[in-house]
């Protein structure tokens, strides 16, 4: 039987462990609303930007658009993988990064190189063991997602596909689902594809053609990059709400866990309190039957 | 009747009021829309963007590129990013300025750095219009 000090000092222990992950859970509620927040803060201006791509995309499109148009020859595919900086998220990471690693297996064949662009620290952390060679670009996430974080890694990504330095270029992310679900998702960004009419539902007023100035290719050379960009802050919102989500499900997982043990703890202790009782009382039964 | 200016960031509305004219910064230079301006849709760089009040007032605003949606009744510009005249801290904008332009000195203009050299030319770029705009 255990030592009774000893079972004490680990529900001591345990219970504050509980307080961390309790705690954890409740920051990462907090973080998660925020996330939402971001992301549907984000959604008017991808919208709106969508339509507008549709709009230009009636008319008959400019196929020398440099972002759009497809590559003959497949030699340099480029994976962008986005995990969260920090872990103790369940299998959010984990999960993304598996899907990162099969892909990035299963297309080497048909590419000559595979390049890897690494946001999040974990993902830098996976594959700097792995692939360390193939890291063409590797940067945390760093605090809550900002739009311009965005724009550098699309236009830096959109500036190698323009000047022929890759092929095809393929986000790896986890989308948010629900608080419950996390998916990691493929997802490809260049040749850009735009919208197809349709998608967007019309609003009332754009009856009317809307006139184009100066043309619709200055616009649609002016409206790709930008939706590039788009996409990737997209993602990188979605990994965020995710990593928060995941955290909060996974702290309410281990807060339990705790509370499971300090009961099992707690019974173990009072066994061994009683028993020890009873020793004592056997003793000085004993003793003063031995008198008698 | 006035004319409705929206301005849609990323980042969520960055300006949306009643006004009585707007200035973008255009492709091809500065236009005006005041009401009843015929619908167009047009790309917008990144400049200074002045919106004149229905009293009279004008406010400036730093735009970064994006494009504008007018119609007779509304304008919805949509950009990167929006800073306001009161929203600009100029001395951090020009010492962001600064530290951008002083490290694209230092970084050689070859193959690798030209993603680097971009992104600090944006910096430098978006900075020194925030400096201008604070100074209007």
């Amino acid at each position: 039987m255990a030592n009774l000090r000893d079972i004490k000092r680990r529900i001591t222990t345990v219970k504050s462990t509980q307080k961390i992950t309790s705690a954890m859970k409740m920051v990462a509620a907090a973080k998660l609303r925020r996330a939402q927040d971001a992301i549907g803060t984000a959604r008017p201006y991808a919208t709106r930007m969508r339509a507008t791509l549709e709009e230009v995309s009636k008319t008959p499109l400019d196929e020398t658009h440099p972002l759009l148009a497809v590559h003959p020859e497949q030699r340099h595919l480029e994976l962008v993988v986005i995990t969260s900086d920090r872990g103790l998220a369940g299998a959010f990471n984990s999960n993304v990064l598996k899907a990162a690693d099969r892909l990035l297996k299963s297309r080497e064949k048909e590419f000559g190189e595979v390049g890897l662009t690494l946001l999040g620290k974990k993902a830098g952390d996976f594959f700097r063991r792995r692939r360390p060679h193939q890291i063409r670009y590797e940067s945390p996430i760093g605090g809550d997602v900002r739009y311009e974080k965005a724009a550098d890694v699309g236009r830096e990504l959109a500036r190698r596909y323009a000047a022929g330095e890759v092929d095809e270029v393929v986000l790896v992310y986890s989308q948010f689902v629900s608080t419950l679900t996390q998916a990691p998702v493929v997802r490809p960004l260049l040749p850009f594809t735009p919208p197809k009419a349709g998608l967007v539902a019309v609003s009332e007023d754009s009856a009317l053609p809307f006139e184009i100035e100066p043309d619709p290719a200055a616009l649609l050379a002016a409206l790709v990059p930008k939706a590039v960009e788009v996409e990737v802050f997209r993602a990188l919102l979605e990994n965020q709400a995710g990593e928060h989500a995941a955290r909060m499900t996974a702290m309410e997982a281990a807060t339990k866990n705790t509370q499971d043990l300090i009961e099992k703890l707690t019974l173990q202790y009072n066994r061994a309190r009683q028993a020890a009782i009873t020793r004592e009382l056997v003793e000085i039964v004993t003793g003063a039957q031995a008198l008698e | 009747m006035a004319l409705e200016l929206v301005v849609v960031t990323p980042e969520g509305e960055a300006f949306s009021e009643a006004v009585q004219q707007v200035v973008l910064p255009g492709e091809a230079g500065r236009f005006g829309v005041l009401e009843s301006h015929e619908r167009f849709l047009t790309p917008l760089v990144r400049g200074p963007m002045q919106i004149i009040k229905p009293g009279g007032a004008t406010e400036w605003a730093a735009l970064s590129s994006g494009f504008a949606e007018v119609d007779g009744q509304k304008v919805v510009v949509l950009v990167d990013g929006c800073a306001l005249k009161s929203e600009i801290d100029r001395d951090a904008s020009e010492n962001r300025r600064a530290e951008a332009a002083r490290q694209l000195a230092l970084l050689a203009d070859t193959p690798e750095n030209a993603g680097e050299r971009l992104r600090l030319a944006e910096v430098a770029a978006r900075a020194e219009l925030e400096v201008e705009v604070a100074g209007l």
